[in-house]
């Protein structure tokens, strides 16, 4: 038998500590701001890490509209205006948003796993603190970084896209009115008949109605109307002045969806509306990377896993109805922000159809706000789970 | 083994006995019994060694206590706290270091103190700069910690401990890569540490360490604790070992056989080595050197060896070892 004595120090009563704490909840779920300041500040000096960011964010518009705005100024007959509608809807739905979600998502792969991998999870948990807060204050911290990257961003192809938008569209030396309305651009077309059926490009059949009247068009310089006309057309009498002005109002009219996308800059509940959704995916892409990481404890097999969704299986599972998995399709949260795009934009993950129609698996708003609200939470709550029930 | 609470200590300023009370405690990975059954009760305000061989258990009895992984039976409480049910006011005021401390290597010490700070109370941001003086970092504080040997994140961890004012704290091989100037500070620091009235339970299987450090021990080998005490009722309870340079080492060991009860007796190539009992008076030690010169053996040189902690905890696994 062995007697456990007190020792000296014991026996003699140990000098009490100084009681100089003061309640602070630490087994509060609720983050203190404090904690979210340090992780913000752990995330944000992770120089590489912010550097991606940076360039994929701001750095690849940056670039993009950099080039257009010295090609316009250099040749503007080949090169377009920076700005203006088309270029704003392009970024938004092709490079922000797609790359705004991979890039969140590698932000909240690290922001779920480095704790972990770089061993500092162990002391943070004998803090005695809730690990339901550790995990929590993480999701603030991430997203402060992110947001506001993702938002200068946006903020940048908006103001070029408003700032260099052709104030008129040229065709072939035919410059129109920015902004005009159909029965407007009808009204100006009256007025500029001959011009519209000499330089609207427009592919017409050879037995289309309007053959005869744009062949009875002196176009001048021997050059005939821009209008293509099918092989087998033939001419016939001359026609009225009346007539003329008629067919460029139909020409005009044919021509109305491709002047409305491509002429005028955005439009502000357009702004509005790509920026929310632009931030919302990118906040998806953080939260679903951070509960993702969390759960498998490392950071690289989340990013391949969260890219391959992002490039991969969303697009191809959004477009192609697969009828015994629909419901699963539907669950993908990929289509369900294809569903909540602003009118106007192009489809991040394609589909348009020729007449700009969405060719989507179909979902209502109502099912695609579930979907997100659903991603959102129940990866966090996996997440969470992980880190709470985690050796650590 | 039995453990008797002979004389229990006083409670501390939270109204517990003990610093580290566990009962039963086990803990298991598959069909290894990692921690087995352990009783360990660590008296407030002292140097506490925590010893054993390498895969004895001593970092997973840790991390159970700390409630970095979970228990599969058994009570615990730290600071009279009951862990896990009471875990956040227990760690409250628990500072700990588990094997190696790791870091974020891209950012400074300093700024490493920060993040574990914000975990803790408000008051614990002012004590970063108090901390990194003592552990003898202030200097080196900005520097990032990819940067920093192994020994300066040795001194980081037991800074980072320090954050929380603990009245515990738990070390898991504090020693391990630091230098012997090293050793020594972390030694002082330990010891200056129980004189402010805390408590420091630290694991190790470097004994001579824990012996200048420690006022009692506990030995656990394959995930039980066999032995715990203070390390001077440990010791007296050791044989006595008498070591007998002489002229016919057979010949003295044939006089002194059946002259001292319970003694061993070992011939060596220059004399005779005497295993006596613990209990054995110096008297008996001259009655050793009367008889040999009595029986014509001439005695160059006769020595008590003081039992070391080292030698204790070697004689008492190898008797483990003979027993399984």
């Amino acid at each position: 038998m062995t007697t456990l004595a007190p020792v000296d120090a014991a026996a003699s009563g140990p000098a009490p500590v100084p009681l100089s704490h003061r309640p602070d909840h630490r087994g509060s779920w609720i983050p203190t701001w404090g904690m979210v300041a340090t992780r913000f500040m752990e995330l944000r000096r992770r120089k590489g890490l912010m550097i991606t960011l940076l360039a994929v964010n701001i750095g690849l518009p940056v670039v993009f509209l950099a080039f257009r705005l010295i090609a316009h100024a250099v040749d503007p007959k080949s090169y377009g205006p920076a700005g203006g509608y088309s270029i704003f809807t392009t970024l938004v739905a092709g490079v922000l948003f797609i790359f705004g979600f991979i890039v969140a998502a590698t932000v909240g792969c690290t922001a779920g796993s480095v704790d972990l991998t770089e061993g500092m999870f162990r002391h943070l948990v004998i803090t005695g603190r809730s690990r339901l807060a550790l995990y929590l204050a993480r999701i603030p911290a991430g997203l402060a970084i992110v947001l506001p990257i993702v938002a200068v961003g946006f903020a940048i192809v908006c103001t070029v896209c408003i700032l260099a938008a052709p104030t008129q569209l040229n065709y072939d030396g035919t410059k129109v009115p920015a902004g005009l309305s159909q029965p407007a651009l009808d009204s100006w077309a009256t007025a500029h008949a001959d011009e519209v059926i000499c330089n609207f490009g427009l592919d017409i059949g050879p037995n289309s109605d309007l053959l005869q009247v744009v062949n009875s068009v002196n176009c001048g310089n021997g050059n005939g109307p821009g209008i293509k006309i099918g092989p087998g057309a033939t001419t016939t009498a001359p026609v009225s002045h009346a007539q003329v002005e008629a067919a460029a109002r139909q020409i005009a009219n044919l021509d109305y969806y491709d002047y409305h996308r491509n002429f005028l800059e955005p439009p502000t509940h357009l702004i509005i509306d790509s920026g929310l959704w632009v931030l919302l995916e990118a906040t998806i892409g953080f939260v679903v990377g951070l509960g993702l990481a969390s759960l498998m404890g490392q950071r690289t097999v989340p990013v391949i896993l969260m890219i391959v969704l992002e490039v991969i299986l969303t697009p191809v599972l959004s477009r192609t109805v697969i009828p015994h998995l629909i419901n699963a399709q539907r669950g993908i949260v990929g289509l369900a922000m294809s569903h909540l795009e602003p009118a106007g934009l192009p489809s991040p993950f394609g589909g348009n159809g020729q007449s700009g129609q969405i060719m989507l698996v179909p979902e209502s708003r109502t099912v695609a706000v579930c979907v997100i609200v659903g991603w959102l939470v129940v990866w966090t709550a996996l997440g969470a789970w992980r880190m709470v029930t985690r050796d650590a | 083994m039995t453990t008797a609470l002979a004389d229990r200590p006083t409670a501390g300023p939270t109204g517990s006995e003990w610093a580290v009370e566990t009962h039963g405690l086990t803990k298991r990975f598959g069909g290894n019994v990692a921690v087995d059954d352990v009783e360990l009760l660590v008296p407030r305000g002292c140097a506490f060694g925590y010893l054993g061989p390498n895969g004895a258990g001593k970092t997973t009895l840790i991390r159970v206590l700390l409630g970095l992984t979970r228990a599969d039976a058994g009570s615990m409480s730290l600071l009279g706290h009951a862990v896990p049910d009471h875990r956040a006011e227990a760690l409250a005021r628990v500072g700990a270091i588990v094997d190696e401390p790791r870091f974020h290597g891209h950012l400074t010490g300093r700024q490493n103190l920060q993040i574990l700070a914000a975990a803790r109370e408000p008051a614990a941001r002012e004590r970063i700069s108090g901390a990194l003086d003592r552990v003898g970092m202030g200097q080196r504080s900005d520097d990032k910690v990819s940067k920093y040997s192994m020994g300066m994140r040795q001194r980081l961890g037991v800074a980072a401990c320090l954050l929380g004012d603990p009245q515990l704290l738990i070390l898991d091989e504090p020693m391990n890569g630091l230098d012997p100037a090293g050793m020594q500070e972390m030694r002082d620091m330990i010891l200056g540490l129980v004189d402010e009235g805390r408590t420091v339970m630290l694991s190790s299987h470097l004994l001579d360490e824990v012996e200048r450090t420690c006022n009692a021990v506990a030995i656990v080998d394959r995930g039980r604790v066999i032995r715990q005490g203070s390390i001077h009722d440990l010791l007296s309870g050791s044989s006595v070992r008498v070591e007998v340079e002489c002229s016919d080492p057979a010949a003295a060991s044939a006089l002194l056989s059946g002259r001292l009860p319970g003694a061993d007796c070992e011939v060596e190539p220059d004399g005779i080595a005497l295993l006596l009992p613990p209990d054995t008076g110096r008297d008996v030690i001259a009655e050793v050197n009367r008889v040999l010169v009595e029986g014509g053996i001439s005695v160059y040189r006769l020595q008590l060896v003081q039992a070391s902690l080292e030698s204790w905890f070697l004689q008492v696994t190898s008797r483990l070892g003979e027993s399984s």
